[in-house]
């Protein structure tokens, strides 16, 4: 955790990590024999699912839940069906897992299912949505988003992760290639890249406009390099897709090229662990693999009472479970001592100003804070720029009151369209 | 399967370490320079008016919180330090009665009530010492307080002298280096001027106190007395009287930018400043009161709310879809 210097006449700097100049293969961890899988489709008692519990699942294996949903998965692996049950999140969205026994000899015996993949976008989201690195198919085969610009980050918007670094390092190829498909399948004409200025790129890159970003968090956020690079001014309350632009991990691409090279699906998930002591470690591991595997393959114990983070330290989240599965899109996952978890409080905002002089959008927060308090989502929307938000966590880190301002902000939003979903 | 109890919470997971505890420590540390030469020139008295009012802010914030059934803070020592502001601006010869409600006033009527912590819209220090300074005007009158005392330097309040005789009358009495290394009469904690710098240097090189507020404060000081002085020099004591006289380095540094009762953004924070030395001024030099410091912050804090809504425009406010 990086404490604040003991001279603190400017702003905090927190600086985005590096991975090592020449990166070692990562670490594979093993297919492990219970596979657990997210369905982002909630599971209705009154309805018959289409998958069931004791059923045979191919390698590769489209899953749907119900005959009808437009939500999928692919299984990694080939083995059998042991659970299907229900999957809350933080914001208490429901969701599925599924737990697939694996069948040791089969999946390593056997090649993955072979796709029918045709050169268009709505083909590849039939089949390749939950690729390593989640590339974002379901957004560009929508045809009510329009996007004119995809944006591939090199660079990994959460600090600690070095995953997207390592991809670009290790496979500048893949990257070429896979915006060799995206060029093929899509209409999209305009390609850029965000590549870390300090990060020693050695290919050259002439398939897309190369952004060099600062080594400064919040730098790599979406709506930093829209502002920066692309001079664009999100307005508040909009998202990139909103203007026609599109964020794609490196990762992403990386696998997508794979796929359609293959006519099949990649299940390995390129991965940061951090653990407790700071040390960072890389692994691949099979998407749907429990984190206690990792922990395990690396000695990490964890404890009652330590925090286990899913993303970065700023705007990842925490998960209740050391089963909770690496996802397509987990690129770090950190493991906090008990001893290092700061406290929170209920303490009001002391008026320190230390959010409002760190704020990259220029919200005023310590009057925010306050309207957010008091739940007063709509005037915090229409006064004092809850849209504007960025969600960089930045607020909440120096806070002094040790209020959690982001939570609040979070909340606020979240509320805020519930109410204007239900006018 | 071990099902460990993890800790659930939510984004960011990281803190830079500062609390509440540590503002107030480093505000109370930075004031320790004046302190200690205030007990050294004024000597037990001064420690036992000191000892009683951080006490007893302490004690007052401790019942309030008992009798309202609210979870007990004076952990954060919020209070504490405002009952050493308090007891660092009065003098060392103060009664035990005096301190006490001095507290009450500020701790109770200045803090708690506006609702505690981070909702007081005036500086709790001085409302208390406003109360105190209108209510028993001879008490804290400082040229009385030590008539007792035997000192080595001019035994008179340097802004009072300037108010009654004129700037050229006393213009011999008070040489800038005695005021600068504390040879007055004054308060407790306030008459050491270099040691009030030095805790004020501290607190902006630390980060604890933004450093616009103190600057445009002493600028606005400095501007104001040297116009008046330009204006009428017989008549008008120079900027350095001004400034290391009074409660005036104690207000820039330690009044004016407490957190909850000034502005955060850049423009309102030095027009603060700047507006609370000039009322100072004009308090000092036109006003009836000899040192206007104490109403002249009170008056700053009032149109805060009103100065803090300049701001900058937010990210994506106001912009048109593309």
């Amino acid at each position: 955790m990086i404490k604040r210097s003991f001279f603190a006449l400017t702003r905090p700097r927190l600086g985005y990590d590096m991975p090592e100049p020449d990166p070692k293969e990562p670490k594979a961890i093993p297919v492990p024999s219970n596979l657990i899988l997210l369905l982002h489709d909630p599971l209705d008692d009154a309805r018959e699912t289409f998958i069931k519990k004791g059923d045979k699942v191919e390698k590769g294996g489209k899953l749907h839940l119900y005959k009808d949903s437009k939500e999928y998965t692919i299984s990694p692996v080939a083995g059998t069906i042991k659970i299907i049950d229900t999957y809350s999140d933080d914001f208490g969205n429901t969701s599925t897992y599924l737990v697939i026994n694996t069948d040791q000899g089969l999946t390593a015996g056997t090649d993955d299912v072979q796709y029918e993949l045709k050169d268009t976008i709505a083909s590849a989201d039939e089949y390749l949505r939950t690729l390593p690195g989640a590339p974002p198919l379901k957004t560009l085969a929508d045809p009510d988003i329009k996007i004119d610009t995809i944006v591939i980050t090199c660079a990994d918007p959460d600090l600690l992760s070095t995953t997207h670094q390592y991809m670009a390092l290790k496979f500048m190829d893949g990257i070429k290639e896979g915006i060799g498909v995206l060029k093929r399948i899509t209409n999209v004409r305009k390609f850029c890249i965000t590549v870390p200025e300090n990060l020693n790129i050695k290919d050259e890159i002439d398939l897309a406009q190369v952004f060099r970003t600062s080594m400064i968090y919040p730098a790599n956020l979406p709506q930093m390099i829209l502002k920066d690079h692309l001079n664009m001014v999100l307005p508040a309350g909009k998202t990139p897709e909103d203007m026609g632009i599109c964020f794609m991990s490196a990762e992403a691409v990386v696998s997508l090229a794979r796929a359609y090279k293959t006519k099949a699906a990649c299940h390995e998930k390129v991965l940061t662990i951090i653990g407790k002591q700071g040390t960072p470690y890389r692994v691949t591991a099979v998407i749907g693999t429990p984190l206690r595997r990792i922990f395990n393959a690396f000695s990490i114990h964890v404890n009652d009472h330590d925090r286990l983070v899913i993303g970065g330290p700023m705007k990842g989240f925490s998960t209740y479970t050391v089963h909770h599965p690496v996802q397509p899109d987990t690129d770090t996952v950190i493991v906090q001592d008990r001893d290092n978890i700061p406290e929170l409080s209920d303490n009001p905002c002391v008026n320190c100003g230390k959010c409002v002089r760190i704020c990259p959008a220029h919200i005023p927060v310590n009057i925010l804070v306050r309207y957010l308090e008091a739940g007063l989502y709509q005037d915090a929307a229409d006064r004092y720029d809850l849209l504007s938000c960025i969600e960089c966590g930045l607020c909440a880190y120096v806070c002094t009151a040790r209020i959690p301002i982001y939570q609040y902000i979070r909340l606020g939003k979240h509320e805020l369209l519930k109410l204007n979903a239900d006018a | 399967m071990n099902n460990n109890k993890l800790i659930v919470s939510h984004a960011p997971f990281w803190h830079d370490g500062d609390s509440l505890f540590t503002l107030n420590l480093n505000l109370m540390i930075a004031a320790l320079p004046a302190v200690i030469f205030g007990l050294v020139q004024f000597g037990m008295p001064a420690l036992g008016v000191l000892a009683l009012s951080l006490s007893s802010a302490m004690v007052w914030e401790y019942v309030i919180t008992l009798l309202s059934g609210k979870k007990a803070s004076i952990h954060d020592l919020d209070s504490a330090v405002i009952g050493l502001f308090l007891g660092m601006m009065l003098p060392a010869t103060a009664p035990w009665w005096l301190v006490i409600t001095g507290t009450f006033l500020a701790v109770v009527i200045g803090k708690i009530i506006f609702g505690g912590i981070g909702a007081n819209p005036f500086n709790p220090t001085l409302i208390g010492m406003a109360i105190l300074a209108l209510s028993w005007t001879t008490l804290l009158d400082f040229d009385a307080a030590y008539v007792n005392y035997d000192f080595d330097f001019t035994a008179l309040v340097p802004l009072a002298a300037v108010k009654a005789k004129g700037a050229l009358a006393v213009s011999d009495l008070f040489p800038l280096n005695d005021l600068m290394m504390g040879k007055q009469v004054g308060a407790i904690g306030t008459t050491f001027g270099l040691g009030l710098v030095i805790g004020g240097i501290y607190l902006i090189l630390r980060g604890f106190v933004r450093w616009e507020i103190p600057v445009s404060f002493i600028i606005g000081i400095v501007f104001t007395a040297l116009c008046f002085n330009l204006a009428n020099p017989d008549k008008y004591a120079g900027p350095m009287i001004h400034l290391f006289s009074g409660y005036t380095l104690f207000g820039a540094f330690f009044l004016a930018p407490e957190n909850s009762s000034s502005p955060v953004n850049r423009i309102p924070m030095l027009i603060f400043g700047f507006c609370a030395g000039l009322i100072i001024l004009l308090m000092r030099n036109i006003g009836v009161y000899e040192d206007g410091t104490v109403l002249g912050i009170l008056l700053l804090n009032l149109v805060n709310p009103l100065i803090d809504t300049i701001r900058p425009k937010a990210l994506g406010k106001g912009v048109n879809h593309a």
